[in-house]
């Protein structure tokens, strides 16, 4: 399964995190360049980070908007 | 002189705590839409969703004192949410100790793609073998600790430094909290991506 590369998958969300010191991004950059399917795998779990958001978002009801306004001190 | 008649400076200091109540009000309820995002999935239904979220305003608008002005308004909020949450005891849970060990971070891509007939699917086609459903259900799965880390900064879009605060918890366990809840989301995806 996968490439293998056990040190990119450790580095994969503190990179997407920006939580890396340049050193390290710079070494996740360049193990990226040379490996497709760490690649592949980095920017699938961007997508799924926005997937994810985005599926989980669920408008708030009208009837709790008015429900709140109506919890004012002047109502 | 009547002893009920307000002098002038505390007639000017009621009218402006009022003025500023008003505004506080108003800011907290410009944000409600963000509060319930949170809240829906941090709760098991709806229902519970919308009593926290109304719980929450209650409280807010009752101690409005105790919010220091220019501070993160958002994050009290949520401060009071998590803390009502807590207080419903949804506490009887699985400690993150006694979680079980998480697959790695390609584990999900690897399951996904090994169900693919073509030999290396681009990484967009790989994403739609997951479907809105799936997320929702597996976030729900994911144990309370780790969940209400990864709602606050993948859903609720909160710093690490705002989630340590809201939860009362260090940024360092914001952290590692994070990336188990995110592979523990990832192993849940996995599993129903993987049965449909």
């Amino acid at each position: 399964m996968g490439c293998g590369c056990d040190d990119c998958e450790m580095m994969m969300q503190p990179y997407l995190d920006g939580v890396l010191s340049e050193e390290e991004i710079r070494e996740a950059q360049e193990h990226l360049e040379r490996c497709p399917g760490c690649d592949k795998r980095f920017r699938f779990e961007e997508k799924l980070r926005h997937f994810v958001r985005v599926a989980a978002d669920e408008p708030m009801p009208e009837a709790l908007k008015v429900r709140l306004a109506g919890l004012r001190s002047g109502d | 002189m009547s002893e009920s008649a307000p002098t002038a400076a505390e007639t000017r200091r009621i009218a402006e705590e009022a003025r500023d109540r008003v505004r506080f009000e108003e800011e907290a309820l410009q944000l409600s839409d963000q509060v319930y995002r949170v809240a829906r999935r941090l709760a098991g239904s709806r229902e519970e969703a919308e009593d926290l979220v109304q719980d929450t305003y209650a409280r807010a608008f009752r101690s409005w004192q105790q919010y220091q002005p220019g501070t993160n308004l958002r994050a009290w909020l949520l401060r009071i949410l998590t803390n009502l949450n807590i207080d419903r005891g949804r506490r009887v849970q699985r400690t993150p100790e006694q979680t079980p060990l998480e697959e790695g971070d390609y584990y999900l891509y690897n399951r996904l793609e090994s169900t693919m007939p073509d030999e290396n699917p681009d990484e967009e086609r790989v994403l739609e073998r997951l479907s809105q459903n799936a997320v929702v259900e597996s976030l729900a799965e994911v144990p309370h600790d780790f969940r209400d880390v990864l709602v606050l900064v993948d859903i609720g879009e909160f710093s690490y430094a705002e989630a340590a605060q809201i939860l009362d918890i260090p940024v360092g366990t914001v952290m590692s909290r994070l990336h188990r809840g995110r592979r523990i989301l990832k192993q849940q995806l996995a599993d129903k991506a993987v049965v449909n």
